[in-house]
Order: structure tokens, then sequence, then C-alpha cells
């Protein structure tokens, strides 16, 4: 076991795959020389060299065009967006084209490629370079979603995508960039698909993704330490394929679920799972379905407001007490 | 003409219809009783308003109902058969609010009665009867209210309820406000199965005499205490009280008394009488610590933990004690405990307590220091009252003489008052016991 950090983890996981199949490439905007905006693709170019770790134009549109030709052509291309907000630049290729591709050449072309893009908020880049898009991609059919809260399951999660023979979405929170987490050593490919459950406990199930994860797992430490209240936790990792088996069993175990999202209110994945979870598993309910999520507006640059606007522990807290009482 | 849910009471805002004693399509005699009809303070028979047939049932037994809804409908004798108005029925109650009791309450009850359908969950590790949305579920029709009045039944317990063919309105809520849990759903009917209980009690394994399974209370008992142990900072302060004056007042009154009420005229009333009126001069310790505030509560709805001989402690509550009379906190008292030792308390007798009383004096202690009764927040302890000396101040010169003398124990949630509070509170109680003019309030009892 290794401690890294989360970018590191990014580094580490492309550099394991770039390694291990000749046919993966990588490329972006600054990733090569300069080592990417947020520093996680430090020392790719200097060890796979100029063919294999390529620095872009600032175009969206020909990055996730140039992936999509490579990938139908026998490449395995990670291509980044820096930001997750700018995926709506180049929104038309991921959705009507690449997300289809498969379809519509009845299975004859697929597309084994990845996007990586750092999502989310918490460093006060204001509204355009904050969002958690994720939703987008959950609701295009045809995308893998996935978005890892620890440096392990950024490297190992990375690396199933890499050998994911469909297009994957790859979510990193960039506010999660300088966190420390132990990553196991020599090779480490994760499973798309598989929740994590974290923390047991027969009260309620609090199910989170990305950087709520953190928010939820200090929720659940004050929850039962001050308030008797023990909370099972449930790190979502992918939204699609959605490991609805692991959300349903826990939910039916503990009768109550709580969402922990970044995204707006409008249409986020805990409106997805409470809807299966109003419907798959009713009759185990002691109580409503309680989503807590950024409000329906822009995110403010202003640390004092983000803060507020962005789910805190202490809000999460609040939310689950409520729910109990 | 319709038949709707007569007014039953001044404050009572709906009822549960329990049986029907016609059948669609039966004649109706003008006052002959049609239903039986209940609501947490009265079961009534209710009569036919008119002769005729009756055309519709609407509200089928075992569904609660607003007062004015529609339940039935009797074509009078002279009418035209007139088409049923139809599952609008329910319409008053129906209200698209989600969170509105009653709109579930109607619809929830209409499910089960169209089809078995309502169930629709995969059986995954809950109650394996949840496939068979079949004949158990149609004979047994979920119920959506526990038709005493308490809040609404969540999904898990109305599922539950129906599959182990359990009546909600049996089972004591163990959740927010009374609320009925999938816990509570499923200790109740563990502890329905004589079989598994009888022998666990009756027979341990030979092997290993020294091992006794939990009862249910215990088991029960043993969660809240090291629950409320783990959360509340316990602080134990204790007052020695002179109980001369009441003690002179039980051996006047005493006998009369008993005579009277057919009960012993003991110190707890008393004390129970003192608490209220020391609780209102400091209500934080009437009340519930909510981690940012201190719900404060207009009732003292005092607990009386009763043991049962070693089976178990349970705390039925009288409710409303700041506004009972001595005398009258003495009949609940003594109701409250006989109940319990025969085992006839409802689960309404042991909801909303806010402040407890705790008698281990009963067994001759000096002193105890009880876990605080969460999400109360204070509790007192009433030691063993004996003889002792005591000291008596005098102009003339300090004496001795020998009086009945009991240590008040309070334990307190140090999070929501501190020991000053708790001190202040217990000199009041004593003074109030040891000054109070208590023969007055014996005699506004009228008689003896």
């Amino acid at each position: 076991m290794a401690e890294l950090t989360y970018r590191e983890a990014v580094a580490a996981g492309i550099a394991q795959e770039l390694a291990r199949d000749e046919s993966v490439v990588f490329f972006g905007e600054d990733v090569a020389k300069a080592g990417g905006v947020f520093k996680t693709t430090v020392g790719l170019y200097d060890r796979f060299g100029p063919k294999r770790v390529r620095d872009c134009p600032i175009s969206e549109q020909a990055i996730l065009g140039a992936a999509m030709g490579a990938a139908m052509t026998g490449l395995k291309p990670i291509a980044e967006i820096m930001f997750s907000d700018f995926l709506a630049v180049c929104w038309d290729i991921v959705a009507n084209q690449i997300a289809k591709t498969r379809y519509m050449t009845n299975g004859q072309i697929s597309l084994p490629l990845v996007i990586r893009t750092a999502n989310g908020a918490g460093s006060r880049f204001g509204a355009q370079h904050s969002q958690s898009v994720e939703n987008w991609a959950m609701a295009v059919p045809g995308l893998k979603v996935v978005a890892p809260a620890f440096p392990a399951d950024v490297k190992g999660l990375l690396a199933a995508a890499v050998r994911d023979p469909d297009p994957v979405l790859f979510f990193e929170q960039k506010s999660l960039y300088s966190m420390k987490g132990e990553v196991p050593d020599g090779e480490h490919c994760d499973e798309l698909g598989k929740a994590r459950v974290l923390r047991e406990g027969k009260d309620c199930t609090i199910v989170a993704l990305a950087a709520m994860v953190h928010r939820a797992l200090g929720a659940a430490a004050i929850l039962e330490s001050e308030h008797g209240i023990a909370a099972t936790v449930v790190d979502l990792r992918s939204l699609v394929p959605l490991d609805t088996q692991t959300v349903l069993a826990e939910v039916a175990r503990t009768g109550r679920l709580i969402t922990v999202e970044e995204n707006p209110r409008l249409c986020g994945w805990g409106a997805e799972l409470a809807s299966i979870v109003a419907q798959e598993c009713f009759w185990d309910l002691e109580g409503p379905i309680v989503r807590v999520t950024t409000p329906h507006v822009p995110l403010a640059s202003a640390d004092l407001l983000e803060d507020h606007q962005v789910p805190s522990v202490d809000r999460v807290v609040r939310a689950v007490r409520e729910a109990l009482s | 003409m319709d038949v709707i849910m007569p007014q039953l009471g001044e404050t009572v805002a709906e009822g549960t219809v329990l049986k029907w004693y016609k059948q669609v399509g039966d004649a109706v005699r003008a006052d002959e009783t049609l239903f039986d009809v209940e609501t947490d303070k009265v079961s009534m028979e209710i009569p036919a308003p008119a002769a005729g047939v009756l055309t519709e049932i609407v509200v089928p037994e075992g569904v609660t109902a607003k007062v004015g809804a529609r339940l039935a409908v009797i074509r009078a004798a002279g009418e035209e058969a007139a088409p049923s108005a139809g599952p609008s029925a329910p319409a008053p109650t129906a209200a698209a609010q989600a969170s509105a009791g009653q709109a579930s309450t109607t619809q929830a009850s209409a499910a089960p009665a169209k089809s078995g359908a309502a169930p629709a969950s995969p059986a995954r590790g809950s109650a394996a009867a949840a496939q068979a949305s079949t004949a158990p579920a149609a004979a047994v029709p979920l119920r959506a209210r526990d038709g005493r009045g308490g809040p609404p039944l969540s999904p898990v317990v109305r599922r539950l309820c129906a599959e182990l063919e359990l009546d909600p309105g049996l089972i004591s809520g163990t959740g927010p406000g009374g609320r009925i849990t999938r816990e509570d759903v499923l200790l109740y009917a563990e502890s329905r199965r004589p079989a598994a209980s009888a022998p666990a009690a009756a027979r341990p394994p030979a092997a290993d005499a020294q091992t006794r399974p939990l009862t249910l209370v215990r088991r029960r008992t043993a969660e809240h205490m090291a629950r409320a142990w783990a959360t509340v900072p316990h602080v134990m302060q204790a007052v020695e009280v002179n109980f001369a004056a009441i003690g002179a007042l039980r051996r006047a009154h005493g006998p009369g008394w008993q005579a009277k009420e057919g009960f012993p005229l003991t110190f707890l009333p008393f004390i129970a009488r003192a608490v209220c009126l020391a609780l209102g001069k400091f209500p934080e310790l009437n009340s519930v610590f909510e981690g940012d505030a201190l719900r404060l509560n207009s009732r003292i709805n005092l607990g009386i933990a009763v043991d049962l001989q070693r089976e178990g402690l349970v705390v039925p509550v009288v409710k409303d004690a700041q506004a009972r009379s001595l005398a009258e906190l003495a009949r609940a008292i003594d109701d409250l405990s006989s109940r319990a030792r025969a085992g006839r308390l409802v689960p309404d007798d042991m909801s909303e307590g806010t402040y407890t009383l705790t008698n281990n004096g009963a067994f001759g202690t000096v002193i105890t220091a009880p876990i605080v009764n969460a999400p109360q927040v204070a509790i007192l302890s009433i030691d063993a009252i004996r003889k002792k000396p005591v000291v008596v101040e005098a102009a003339a010169g300090d004496g001795i003489a020998i009086a009945p003398v009991g240590m008040l124990v309070q334990s307190f949630d140090h999070r929501a008052v501190d020991g000053a509070c708790s001190a202040s509170f217990l000199t009041e109680l004593k003074s109030i016991l040891e000054t109070r003019a208590w023969q007055d309030e014996l005699r506004l009892e009228g008689s003896d």
C-alpha cells in the first residue's frame, strides 16, 4: 500500500494503462508538457513521450472529435476536458455521436474511450467552473458515468474505465485533488457499477457521491457520537451502471434513504435513486426519502456563499435528525 | 342517502370503522345498528339514519375517516337508484398532499381492496410473504392508521402488520410522537409467539445453567439504557427531606382514605404533586434536549417507573399532572401501577412522558443515581424514608427529634441544565414537601 494524493492517483492510473496497453493514448489541454492545470498528469509526458501524451488546442470539440476518431480506428484514447462545465461546448459530440455510435452501427463500431474531467465546487472558481454535471451524462443513454471519492478508487476505476469497451465519463472532483489515501501497490483495476458500503448502521442509509461521500461520513460520525443515530453510508462510485442492488438492500435494512448530492436539486441522481427506491422498496420504508442537495441556483464565487450552497456536514446531520424525528 | 361519520365528541376529528353489521344489498331498518366506530376515546354503535337498502360501503372495516366523511350509501325507500359517485367518495380526505395522513389513509386502503397488488416489493430478506400478493394480502387489508389516533403507519409497518396479521392498535410505538416503528412490530410479533419465548425463559440449556436469554422487555430496556447512558452526561444531586409533616397527615387521614379509595395513601402522590409545583418554577427540567435547542414542554406528563417483579421496568405516564390535585394524582398513580402489574397498560399509557419518578425506596435503598429517561432531561429517585434523628433548631436551644427522613435524588442531563438549576429545583422541592399546607389539599377533597 502506498499513500497517494487523489491527483497522484490520476497520473498513476493513466500511467498504469499507458504502460500496459500500447493502444492507449492520452491528450487534452496542457496535459503533456505542463502536467495538467491541476497537476494531475505530471510526469506522463516525460515517461511516455509526445506520441502517447499530447497537448491539444483550446477546442473541446476538436479534443473529443479526435478522441472519437481515434477510438473508431483502433486506439483507446483518454481525453481530458479541463473543466466539466466545458462539456457543454462539445456535448453534441458526446451525446449525439459518441453515446450512440455503437447502437447506430449495430455494434460494428465501439468506442473504448474515456473522457476525464474536473468536476464540482469548493475551489471558488465561480458559476461556470464549479458545476457538478455528472447528471448531464447520466441522462444520456449509451454513456457510463463514474465519480470516485478516494484515491484508490481514482486509480482503480480509471483503469477499469480504460479497459471498458464503451465510452466512460470519468468525473474527478477538483476539491479532492489534494486529499490523501491508501492506494494498493502494483496493478490496480476495480469494477465499474459497484457501490461500496463504507459504514454500517441500522437507523438510516445515506447515499453520496464524490466529495459528498466525505461529508456523509463526517455527518455519520456526529450522528453516532452526539445523537445516538447509527447511519449506513454508501459511496455510489458509479452512476451508470448504477448499483441498485446495494442501495436497495441497504435501504430495505434501515428503512430510510437520505441522498447527499453536490449537484443542483432538479434531476440530480438522487431523484433517480429516490424513484427507484420508492418503486421497488416502498414497503420497507419507515419514512419519506430525503435529498440533501445544492439548491437549484448557479454557484457563487464568494467562499462563504459557495460553502453555504453546497451541502455541508451540518446540513446533512440536521436533515437526518429531522427525518428520524 | 349518505351515511356519514358522526361527530363522536367535541375534540374528535376522525374515527375508525370497526365492523359493518350489514352487507351491500341488505335491507336496513331506520335506527337499526349499522356499524361500530372507534376513536381513541370511545367505541360506539351507530344506527342507520334511514330505512332502505345498503347500496354501497365506501369505507371498509379497519379504515379511519374524518368526521363528516361519507362511509356508505343507503337507498332510502322511495329514492331512485342513484349512480354511485365511485372512488371520488374519499374525495374530502384524498387531498393530493402525500404527507397528509388522511389522503394516504383512504388511498392506501383502497389499493388492497382492488387487488392484492399493493406489496409489490421483491422478497429481499424481509418477511417471505412479500411475493404472495394474493390471498393473504386480500384477506388482511393494509391498514394505514393504528385506529387510536396515532400518526399514520409507515409503509413497512403497514406491510408487516398485513403480512403477520397483527392489529397495529395493539402495538406500542416507540418512535417519535408515539409512532410505531418496524422494530416495534417485529418485537411485538416475536412476543406473541408462545413457543419461542416460553422455553427460552423456562428451560436454559442443560449444559450451562447460568445462561439466561434476554426477554423482550429486558432487551429493550438494555438498548434504551445504553443509549441514554452513552449520549447523556449524567450528574447526580440529592436532598434529604424531612417527611414529618406528611407522615403525620398520612397517619391522620390514611385509614379514612383507604376506606374511601380502596388503596393506601402513600408518600408518592405528595412527592408527585410537589414535583409538579417545583417543575412549574424550573421548566428546563421538564424539557427535551434537541442538540441546538431546549424544547420546553407546557404539559407535565409524569412517568412513574413500575418494577415488574424482575421482569423489567415499565414507565406508565400520568398525563397533565400539573393540572391534577393531590388526590387525582394518587388515584392516577394507583391505577397505572395496578394496571402495569396486571399487564393491562395500553400504548397511550406509556407515551409522551416529560419527567420520570422512580421509587427505589420501596426496596430500601438510601440513595440511587438513576439513568435519565432520554429524551427527557431529568429523573428523580425516591429512596427509602426511614426514621432518623434530626436536629430541631429552636430559640431555646437545638434539640434532637425523630423524624421520617428520605433522600430525593435527581439525575440530570448536564448538556441541558447546570448544577445550580438542578440544585435549586431540589431545594424548592424539599421546601414544598416540608412546609406546604398539605392538610388543605387533603381537606379540599371534601370527604374524610
